[in-house]
């Protein structure tokens, strides 16, 4: 995080994410609105540090906070609208892998292990070294039902197969309802009919400590990164207050999404609006050719009249559509070059300024 | 899916030739030219991209590549996310710091005045050298550290050896041990998930056939 004082001494930081400050802002302004909650958000955000390896240092987030609510219809929901932004942007297979924050934490907890194995046996699973897993917990000796479980949720890949483990884990009870609770939110994903895009992943962790249900996160192939993800995180909002609010929520790498656009061959489509540049050494003249095309609401640029700068050079390089020379008046006829087909033409700017219209109703 | 599964094998270096063969050990023959990054594979599904050592856990973490074969060392000076599926077995080598024979430093702890360290893996360095409370003025270099004492550039290196046998060569000799490190097959995470079939194949084949 980016850490400063301010000039009073207060230690001030730049936001690393948009759910801690919304968190704080729904117990301290909004608390009287109803609930459920939906807000969304498009912000800047700011990170430093090691953990942080794509070493961008400031990118935007586009995310959605679900608040007041925690039924798993709730969860559908947050899932559903994070696919379907997706697919909104264009992007082709896109998938959405989940895990549930509680089910790692109460399997460790099972295990009886120190704090510091605990951690070790983290990083073991989050870069899925099942080998030294394995050995880890030979050594010490971790029950077979435990280890078993373990096995089976590591190799699991669909929500689909958590019922059959879930039937297996009734001695661990908390174990069992998260379970159940992972299958009740694929029923409302089926529902919605994007149960084919929704996958399980044992080893998501997305690194955040203040999830306490489902988590999930975004990918497409052939981009190696994730592009976003979110989950439930019922504990975080009365740390600012007490007042206890479930909520879910997701946020979007809008850079990321653009990458991924860009690895699917997408093309940003050009602006089609219209620019000119009127070119003069009489300044009188030129402002009256500036005034009647703003007066017109046409986007046009005075170009200097002491500019050594080639005026076609300038607008073919800044995207300009049109380059206006005016002579000294606007009364007579103009030439007027056209950048994309590379012609001039002599003509009356009121007729061009039709033309124009014409052009721009099409 | 319809690309080939990229494997990203150092193109240079002591890790090189034991990546081939492991490969070709599991009959994974690497056809094409020696001098080309690209190398085609007799099994279809695969092509080998031969990449800079040190750049080997970058381009996996972003994808860049699928798959690559790089020292335990690296995956953590690169402070990458990847998936660690297997320890290869070979490459087996230790991250050290060495001081010059004649230097009166026994250990870290005995160090008295700031030094100089040299090393091809400062993130790593300075890391050590924090959690021991010394500071260090790291200087990033590439290629040889050994040298760096001999010219009066720093008073230590950190750096990689297998026996301490060029260590000893260059007069040096070791007074701490970062971390012990061997070669590992690292992988993208969401190419793990594309993949996954095929990707756990090959694991099993290289975990079958490792010596």
């Amino acid at each position: 995080m980016f850490k400063f004082q301010d000039f009073d001494g207060k230690i001030v930081a730049l936001r690393p994410e948009m759910t801690t400050p919304i968190a704080r802002i729904i117990t301290t302004k909004m608390f009287s609105m109803p609930k459920p909650l939906r807000l969304f958000y498009i912000c800047n955000v700011f990170r430093y540090g090691q953990s942080h390896f794509e070493k961008m240092r400031e990118f935007r987030q586009a995310g959605v906070e679900l608040i007041g609510s925690n039924t798993p219809e709730a969860d559908g929901e947050a899932i559903s609208l994070f696919i379907s932004c997706l697919k909104t942007l264009g992007l082709k297979s896109v998938r959405v892998d989940l895990a549930h924050a509680g089910l790692l934490k109460q399997l460790l907890k099972d295990t009886n292990l120190s704090e510091e194995n605990m951690s070790l046996f983290r990083r073991l699973l989050a870069t899925r070294n099942m080998e030294q897993l394995e050995s880890l917990m030979n050594k010490f000796s971790i029950s077979s039902q435990i280890r078993e479980l373990f096995l089976q949720l590591s190799n699991c890949k669909k929500p689909e197969s958590l019922a059959a483990i879930a039937k297996n884990s009734t001695k661990f009870e908390k174990l069992h309802d998260f379970l159940n609770n992972l299958l009740e939110i694929r029923d409302v994903l089926n529902e919605y009919k994007i149960g084919d895009s929704v996958f399980f992943d044992f080893s998501l962790t997305r690194g955040i400590e203040y999830y306490t249900g489902v988590v999930f996160e975004a990918s497409v192939p052939n981009m190696g990164l994730s592009l976003g993800g979110g989950g439930r995180y019922d504990n975080l909002i009365e740390k600012f207050g007490g007042l206890k609010v479930p909520a879910i929520g997701f946020a979007l790498g809008v850079e990321k999404c653009l990458l991924a656009l860009n690895t699917q061959g997408f093309v940003l489509p050009k602006s089609s609006e219209c620019k000119i540049l009127i070119a003069s050494k009489n300044r009188k003249a030129a402002m009256e050719a500036v005034n009647l095309l703003r007066n017109g609401r046409i986007t046009c640029l005075l170009n200097p009249e002491n500019s050594n700068e080639d005026p076609i050079r300038y607008a073919k390089l800044c995207g300009i559509n049109y380059v206006i020379f005016v002579e000294s008046s606007i009364e007579s006829p103009l030439i007027v070059y056209d950048v994309e087909s590379d012609s001039k033409k002599r003509t009356k700017i009121e007729d061009f300024i039709e033309s124009l219209g014409a052009a721009l109703r099409i | 899916m319809s690309r080939k599964i990229r494997i990203a094998v150092p193109s240079k270096g002591r890790l090189r030739d034991p990546c081939i063969r492991a490969l070709e050990n599991i009959g994974l023959n690497l056809r094409g030219e020696s001098r080309s990054y690209i190398a085609e594979v007799s099994d279809p599904r695969f092509e080998v991209i031969y990449t800079r050592t040190f750049d080997v856990p970058l381009c996996v973490h972003y994808g860049a590549v699928d798959l690559g074969m790089a020292g335990y060392d690296l995956i953590l000076e690169r402070q990458v996310e990847v998936y660690e599926l297997l320890d290869l077995g070979f490459g087996k080598c230790r991250l050290v710091v060495a001081v010059p024979e004649e230097s009166e430093i026994r250990s870290i702890e005995s160090i008295s005045v700031m030094p100089r360290v040299a090393t091809e893996y400062p993130n790593l360095s300075r890391k050590h050298f924090g959690s021991l409370g010394k500071q260090a003025e790291i200087l990033a270099i590439r290629g040889t550290a050994e040298l760096a004492p001999r010219l009066g550039l720093a008073e230590m290196i950190v750096d990689i050896t297998e026996t301490g046998e060029t260590l000893r060569r260059n007069g040096l000799r070791v007074i701490d041990t970062i971390l012990e490190s061997s070669c590992r097959l690292i992988c993208n995470k969401i190419a793990y998930r594309v993949f996954e079939n095929e990707i756990n194949e090959l694991v099993v084949k290289l975990k079958n056939k490792r010596s």
